[in-house]
């Protein structure tokens, strides 16, 4: 009886212990405020035959995980910042370093409650009385907000309603669940939600220079590969997609 | 300084929560521990599933029944009461996260009582609470402090419900184990290690308290 269970469990454990078949494809990472677009880019990348695998999360994040040897082959962050974290590390490629979009800031508010601003000082209304935004301490979009409204003069109003988020998408999250009444994250971000709605865009000439790098890491097992995303990232078919989803190409 | 207020914070939202849950769950155990009635075993249930369920489906579910648009949530925005994003869910979450720990060893505690006191009382005509207030309590004291503790210590160091429900407000909802997860996220080791020092300190305090409780209720 006790033959005939090892049997089995020897049988049912052999493809894992024979090691599951190479994954051919390629580790990026990139800024959680990228997740669909990039999703659309890959599948247009994986016609050409190359399959890609995504990490999306917020870049302070990514960036820690590069350093601690996680074993990613592209980085695109949502600012030079995180991606000099990753450099200061030494495990940038040399040369593969590109700024790839930019972006805008925008006040997102929940859609059963909208709202549109004739000025951005609307935002220090006593009704937003949670605002969320990234962690203004290293999360890029926060970062970015936290800038924007100090430059406004607006933060010494705004600071003690802030709800700091672990990444932007928790942010846009918070205001789509009613949780916090308004929220700073990207233009890009609101596209793609269902139940957030726009009360402000940030002008790209009054907001903070929003600047998406990438990069091969330098530890990658599939330079080539890698470095052939990262181009094709570059590409007019890729350029297309992102501007589709908002995004701005760097020029 | 940031690590004391964020450790006095802490603190005084796990002493909270403890005295929230210390008269329902005493009360609990005993009746777990004595009487049989329906349902008996639905309840015991309900109690321990925050022990062995996620923390963080713990907390999804709070943030949906008292999210402006769930159930409960509604309802308290109409009277004014804030919960979600505030010190009251984080004491909320800590007492709910606490109160199978206290269950299981105060009711531990009350099954250790020798029924034959109890039932003595009863038939020189005191009545159960009584029996309860003068006997089943005070013998099973070490263990309800015990239960107490180790809720206390659980309510110090809960992350997954809390940050789902009152998130990670600095000087409003940012608890020790909710400063470290932000401060490692945002690259500052120095913080986060200091908070986690202090954090293994409370929690070996706080458990060799118990351990100590338990020791003296068996002896």
């Amino acid at each position: 009886m006790i033959y005939r269970v090892l049997a089995l469990g020897l049988a049912v454990l052999w493809p894992a212990v024979q090691g599951a078949p190479a994954d051919e494809r390629i580790t990026v990472s990139a800024a959680v405020s990228l997740t669909d677009a990039m999703a659309e880019a890959a599948e247009a990348y994986s016609r050409t035959g190359h399959g890609v695998r995504f990490n999306f999360g917020a870049s302070n994040v990514l960036a820690r995980q590069i350093v601690s040897g996680a074993p990613v082959d592209v980085f695109v962050s949502a600012d030079e910042v995180q991606m000099d974290v990753v450099a200061a590390a030494g495990l940038l490629k040399a040369g593969s370093r590109v700024p790839l979009l930019r972006n805008q800031l925008a006040i997102a508010v929940p859609g059963d409650r909208p709202r549109t601003f004739r000025s951005v000082r609307e935002i220090a209304d006593p009704a937003f009385k949670r605002i969320a935004i990234g962690d203004p301490a290293a999360v890029p979009a926060g970062v970015y907000a936290k800038a924007y409204l100090q430059k406004e003069g607006l933060w010494p109003a705004i600071e003690a309603r802030i709800v700091p988020t672990g990444s932007v998408r928790a942010a846009l999250a918070a205001v789509e669940s009613g949780a916090a009444d308004a929220a700073i994250v990207y233009r890009t971000d609101i596209r793609v939600s269902p139940k957030a709605t726009v009360a402000w865009t940030v002008s790209a000439s009054d907001g903070p220079r929003i600047v998406y790098p990438g990069a091969v890491i330098g530890t990658t097992k599939a330079a080539g590969e890698a470095q052939r995303f990262l181009d094709f990232l570059r590409s007019s078919v890729a350029i297309r997609i992102f501007e589709r989803f908002g995004f701005t190409p760097y020029q | 300084m940031e690590i004391w207020r964020i450790t006095w914070f802490t603190v005084a939202c796990a002493a909270a929560a403890t005295a929230l849950i210390l008269p329902p769950g005493v009360v609990l155990a005993w009746l777990l521990a004595r009487r049989k009635f329906p349902g008996r075993v639905l309840i015991e249930t309900f109690v321990s599933l925050p022990l062995v369920m996620p923390p963080v489906a713990t907390g999804l579910i709070l943030l949906m029944l008292l999210s402006r648009r769930g159930t409960l949530g509604g309802v308290l925005e109409r009277l004014g009461i804030e919960v979600v994003f505030t010190w009251k869910a984080v004491v909320l979450a800590m007492a709910i996260m606490g109160l199978p720990l206290l269950v299981r060893t105060a009711r531990a505690g009350f099954e250790q009582v020798n029924a034959r006191y109890e039932r003595v009382a009863a038939t020189l005509g005191a009545s159960p609470a009584r029996i309860f207030l003068t006997i089943s309590l005070p013998l099973a004291w070490p263990s309800v402090l015990a239960g107490a503790v180790l809720a206390f210590a659980r309510a110090l160091g809960e992350f997954g419900a809390t940050i789902m429900v009152a998130g990670s407000i600095p000087g409003a909802t940012r608890t020790l184990s909710v400063a470290i997860y932000g401060y490692a996220e945002t690259g500052q080791d120095a913080m986060a290690l200091e908070l986690l020092l202090v954090s293994v300190a409370i929690a070996l305090a706080a458990l060799w308290t118990a351990n100590r409780l338990v020791e003296r209720s068996a002896a």
